[in-house]
This record gives C-alpha cells, structure tokens and sequence, in this order.
C-alpha cells in the first residue's frame, strides 16, 4: 500500500539529513510499528508516507514514494491523498479546529461528496466505536488528552482511508487511555485497515504490530517480524525499556548523613474553582535523600500534589511545610530554592538562544554564586556539554527533556520534583534520564518523579505512593528483595 | 479560568438563528451606535441588548465580560478627558489638567459605543458553531481562508490562554519574579511570551496541513444540518431592518438634514 525507494530528505533550514536512503514497504492489511530515538527522524518518515513532503515541503528530496501503486507526485492535492490515506499529527491540540466534539467529526465528512443520510450514519458509527457519543457537545480544549486523542482519531476515521499513519498517539496517556487507544487500533486491524505507527510503548502493541521497524539518523536500523528484531541486544534496549539495577546503584554509598524531614504535608486538601476537589486531607512526609515515585492515572491529583511543594498551587485545607517553612507564607521565588519543579512539556520554559544561557536564567534569578561552575556542572551531570551553544528548541526531545532538569538543578534545590520525565522518549533515552536522576539523588538530592510507568517505579524509586481520586491508596518502601 | 469568546452549547432563541440574521444584527446595532452620539440611545441599546442577552439565557457570559469593560472604560475616559478638553471647565488636576465636560462627553459616548459593539459580537460569537459561521460566509462568497483564520483565531483562545498559564507556572518555578503590574507584565514578555510564540508557530503548521487533509480548499459540501432562515429571523431581520430604518430618518431629521 505504501512504498518507500531510496528516499532522502534534508529540511531547508538545517540542511541536515532527516532521511538517508531509506526503503520501506508496507503490505495491505499490516501494521508497522516505527521506533527509535527522538530525533531519529520517525515523524518525517510519517510526512514522507503521507506524500506531505512532496507536496508541502521545500528542501532536498530523492527517492519516490508511493500510495496505493500510485506516485505521491501524481496526486492533484493534500486533499486528493487523504482520500487515501489518513494521518494523525502527535500534538492533538493543533488538529482541533471547531468548538464541539461533534462539530469537529462532521467537519471531516462533510467535504467527502457524501449523501446527508451517509454522513449522519457514519457520524454515529465512529463516535460509538471511539466512545465519544457521549461527550459529543463538549469543547475540544476541555477533554482529557486520552480523548483528545481519540478524537483526533475518529476525525481521520470519518475519512474511511484504507490506510492510517499514526505519530505517537499515546505517548501522553496513561494506561486508561492507551488501552483505549488500542482497542481502537485492533478494531481497525480487523477490517483490515493498513496502519503505520510511531510508538514507543512496544510491549502494549505487540500484539497488534506485524513488523517493527527501528530507527536511528534517519535510517533504518533493523526492521521484521518483532521477535526477530528484538532478539538484538542493541535493538532491545531501544524497543523495550530497561529500567533494571538503577535502584540498587551504589546503596548506601553516596548518602551521607541521616535522612530528616524536608517537607510535610498535614490533612492537604485542594479544591479548583467552587467545586472540583482534586486533592483530599493528604498526610506525607517526605525526607532527604528519598528516591520517590508518585503514580496513578490522570486526573487522580499527582500534579496537583507536586505543584504544593514550590507554592504554585496553595493549600486549600490543611497545610504543607517545606524546610521548616510555610508554603502557604513563603514566595514561590523563596521556595524555589529549596524544590525544583520540571514539567511535563520542556518546551514550555525554553526562550533563550543558547542552552547555556538557559541554565543560566535560574542560576541569575535565584543569584547563586559560582555562576559559570555551576552552569557548568549542571550540564555535565545531564551530559550536555556538547550542546551548549546551541539554540535549545534544536535539540532532540530526550535532550531537552535534560536540559529542563539542568535548569532547576542549577538552582541547587534540595528536592527536585519531575511530571512524567519520560514522555515521548525511547528506552534508551528513557533509561538515561532515570540514571540521571539516581546520580542526583546519590549526591544528595531528593527526587520525586510523577510517572505512569509501572516499570519506572519499580525498577527506579524507594518509595512508591499511589494516588486515585485525589487521595493516596498506598505508600509503600520498594523492597529491596532483587539482587 | 474564565473563557473569552467560545460558542456556548445552548437552546436559546438567539442560538436558534440563523447565522445569517445574527451577522446582519451586528452589523445594523454596531452602525447605529458609531453613528449616534446620544448618551441616551447607546444606554438603551445596552440595556436592550441586555434583556436579549437574558431571555437568549446568555446573560452570565455576557455580564462576566462587564468587568473588562468596566476596566477599558476608566482607561478611555481618562485618556479622552486629558487629550480632548472643550466645553466648560469642570475643575484642573494639579494645576496642569483641566477636566471638561467636553472631554467627559466624548469619553463616555466612546465608552459606551464600546460596549455596545463588544456586547453585539459577544451574543454573536456566543451563540454560533464556527461550522455554521464557516457555511455562512462561503455562502456570501468570502473566501475560505479568511473564514478560517476568525474561526481558527477564536478557537484558540482558550488554548493559549491554558498555555500561557502553564509557561508563566513553568517560569515561575525557575524563581522568576517579574513583580506585578504593568512594569512585572513588560518584564515578563520574553520569558513567557518567546515558547508561547514559537509554540504556537510549531501548531500552525500541523494545523495547516489538517485543514488541507480535511479537504477545506476543494469546494465540495455536502448540504448537511443546514441553517436556513426561518420564521423567526424574517421576523428578526424585519424588526432590525425598521429600527434601523427608523434611526436613520431619525437621525437624519435631527441633524437638520429633512
């Protein structure tokens, strides 16, 4: 159905390859799994696949590609192509265009020439099998991003393509809603849709995946049946994530001193507005050099919780402490010495023009001496030192995503707080963060990571609290009973 | 986070309009209030407009966005009363600043013509799905990209306003103290307002290419839940067309023009 010769592209800005010499062909019926590093070019294999390149893009292109036997070229428009071929872009937000959710599907099937009884009829098959009938009134930007996700989805769905190019569509979910995610996916499979996916999370998609394809600088790596691919160790670590032996890393070596309580949180609760209680009467204590996971699904109050610790959200009953200190009474800009916040989406602290300089705004507005050692040495604990004169939305997400915690490690917080540090990156990258933030915590640093994965907390964390409606379930020291 | 501009799903009599008949009231009720200079004419459109607002069960949306009005109000009439004097002297500021009546007529004729344009388009955009807007205006021949773009811009209003937050949250966290007021708002710029640009421009070109692959430049359409004018938006454009009608010759009639 797709077919891949050859192909190379360099963008026109970088003039940096994104494809070098690249086959690929996907059988009628398949479903290819893509993955690899960030910035190893999945995303521009998708606009490739999709003949955006050719039609919408500038820059050195050789190599053809085709759908449906058909040469991408030979095809009048975007238009044309989608009536072949559907795509849905990674960030959700930016395909959503109408104010409902129903507005929103039938916008997509209104330009196909269709009867009126055809269209109503589809209408209502798509938003039962993307269980979104009952939230067909509501606003696209109120919906949680699992059924953003989904809508995006049942958009392209109502193109009825024969086939489905997909770029991360679960990177920012939980468990809920990948496996809503999936459901779908198994359904269109068995109607034989053709589907390319770019993903990370390969074991929620084995079962669903015929061929995975690895990807690294804009090659392809190693591509076949998954068992085959993964049966290479090097592929492996890519593929799966490998969280293993970085909690038992150097025990009880680095830490000095005996752990005492950094920050208490007595009876917190936190209510939005009038009436969304997104936290209830929390008790916590959290001390020194504690190595901590908080999962849960979305929505359950993590976020809420975290964001107590710099003061960026205040209590609203109960109260919590951190160093001694009230947080309801203390400045954000106070608290910030003490805890460091790294949010989910890097890109958005990012707004100097050299990655040095970006470290350096924390470091200047908290006025901490040494200011170039420190730099400095927050660079290199997130191995970016090679980076740091470049402009930091050039980076690849997994270095970003360093980069975010260079920034608050610089302001030398004695707890740093991450929200989900492994989104949207591969298990290599993934792995490298997560012992980033072990060495941190051996040299001294409390770490608290917000995290859907399982394995994460497992493999990683001390301690793992569990939250569901916005109340904790469970608080429990990992055992120390592996190896 | 209150919500500027976002269609409000409802079952009022303004949302049972047709476009069409909404977009001809906002244009005749804004005409009439830049060309009238009555104090007493744009406070009764207000409070017309008002009681519409009321029975089109829009009044809360509508009254939240008093305060901005309230706020931009003592803006204009301080600035028209120390740029525009005329009239008799009412008392001088410091020796420096005359206060006239001249400068308080037009300050507060401005003012009102304000809220009055702000308040029409508000039970405009209120009460219309942008697709209605969209099928409207390619009826009337304006081109789909302009169509788009008011759509696009009011539907992301919303999503920049969330963004803004979490960037401002974000920066904060980095011990980012522009202090408030308008010097902490200009401080601010660059920090918050640099990813929410180049964010921003990162969407637009995903937005772009879904409007393509939605097939929006092919002018195929399916006639599909059509808004056609009913009984009621004769009613309502013939009750529009005589007050309007009425004003002028009104109007006219008191500038001495018959």
């Amino acid at each position: 159905m797709i077919r891949l010769e050859s192909v190379s592209y360099a963008y026109p800005h970088t003039g940096k390859p994104a494809l070098t010499n690249l086959s690929l062909s996907i059988g009628k019926g398949q479903c290819v799994m893509i993955t690899g590093p960030s910035g190893s070019g999945k995303t521009t294999l998708c606009l490739a696949s999709a003949g955006i390149l050719a039609h919408e893009y500038g820059g050195k292109k050789e190599g053809t590609v085709t759908i449906d036997g058909r040469d991408v070229k030979s095809y009048k428009d975007l238009s044309d192509i989608a009536s072949n071929l559907g795509i849905v872009f990674d960030d959700p937000e930016a395909q959503l265009i109408f104010t409902t959710v129903e507005e929103e599907i039938l916008s997509a099937l209104e330009r196909r020439g269709l009867r009126v009884d055809e269209i109503e009829d589809r209408l209502r098959v798509i938003m039962e099998m993307t269980k979104l009938t009952a939230l067909k009134d509501r606003a696209p930007h109120t919906l949680s991003g699992g059924q953003k996700q989904r809508l995006v989805l049942a958009v392209t769905l109502a193109l009825e393509t024969g086939i489905l190019i997909l770029d991360e569509p679960t990177s920012e979910l939980d468990e809920h809603g990948t496996n809503g995610i999936l459901e779908i996916l198994k359904g269109l499979k068995a109607q034989g849709r053709t589907i390319l996916i770019v993903e990370h999370k390969f074991l929620r998609m084995r079962e669903i995946v015929d061929t995975l394809v690895v990807m690294e600088d804009g090659r392809i790596r190693a591509s076949g049946a998954p068992d085959e691919v993964i049966r290479d160790q090097g592929m492996q670590k890519i593929v799966m994530p490998d969280f293993s032996g970085i909690r038992e890393r150097n025990r009880g070596d680095g830490v000095t001193g005996i752990p005492s309580p950094l920050i208490r949180v007595h009876g917190l609760s936190h209510t939005y507005g009038e009436d969304i209680h997104a936290l209830f009467d929390i008790d916590l204590t959290i001390s020194s050099g504690e190595f901590i996971a908080i999962v849960g699904e979305n929505g359950s109050g993590k976020t809420t919780l975290i964001k107590h610790f710099n003061g960026l959200l205040k209590a609203t009953g109960g109260s919590v402490s951190v160093s001694g200190k009230d947080a309801a009474k203390t400045t954000i800009t106070e608290l910030a010495r003490d805890v460091g916040l790294v949010f989910q989406n890097p890109d958005h602290m990012f707004f100097a023009d050299t990655v040095r300089e970006e470290v350096a705004f924390g470091v200047d507005n908290l006025g901490i001496p040494d200011r170039d050692v420190v730099i400095d040495h927050a660079l290199t604990r997130v191995r970016l030192t090679h980076a740091k004169d470049l402009y930091p939305r050039w980076l690849s997400r997994g270095e970003r995503q360093r980069l975010a915690i260079a920034c608050v490690l610089a302001m030398k917080p004695a707890v740093i707080a991450l929200d989900e540090p492994t989104t949207g990156l591969d298990g290599k990258e993934a792995r490298e963060v997560m012992e980033v933030l072990k060495e941190l915590q051996l040299a001294g640093h409390t770490v608290i990571i917000v995290t859907h994965s399982k394995e994460i907390a497992r493999d990683c964390a001390d301690r793992v609290i569990t939250m569901e409606n916005g109340k904790i379930i469970s608080d429990i020291l990992t055992p120390g009973e592996r190896p | 986070m209150t919500e500027i501009l976002q269609y409000v799903q409802k079952d009022g009599f303004f949302h049972r309009l047709a476009p069409l008949t909404k977009i001809l009231f906002v244009i005749i009720v804004g005409t009439m209030s830049i060309v009238s200079t009555s104090i007493t004419f744009l406070v009764s459109v207000i409070i017309a407009l008002l009681v519409i607002a009321f029975i089109a069960g829009l009044h809360r949306e509508v009254l939240r966005q008093f305060l901005l009005i309230a706020v931009m109000s003592v803006i204009l009439i301080f600035i028209t009363v120390i740029t525009l004097p005329g009239g008799t002297t009412l008392f001088v500021i410091g020796g420096i600043i005359p206060i006239t009546t001249g400068g308080l007529l037009i300050g507060i004729i401005m003012t009102l013509r304000f809220a009055v344009l702000i308040t029409a388009i508000q039970l405009f955009v209120l009460s219309t799905q942008p697709r209605d807007l969209v099928h409207t205006l390619e009826r009337m021949k304006v081109p789909a990209d302009y169509t788009l773009m008011f759509v696009i811009a009011l539907r992301f209003i919303p999503t920049l306003q969330i963004e803004g937050h979490r960037i401002h949250e974000a920066q904060l966290a980095r011990g980012y103290n522009p202090g408030s007021g308008v010097g902490g708002k200009i401080r601010s710029v660059a920090p918050v307002m640099i990813p929410l640009v180049s964010n921003s421009l990162a969407r637009s070109n995903v937005l772009g290419l879904t409007i393509d692959l939605r097939g929006y430049r092919t002018k195929v359409r399916t006639p599909l839940r059509e808004r056609h004018l009913k009984g009621l938006d004769y009613f309502v454009i013939v009750m529009l067309v005589l007050v309007g009608v009425a004003f002028f010759v009104f109007d006219a009639y008191a500038a001495g023009l018959i």
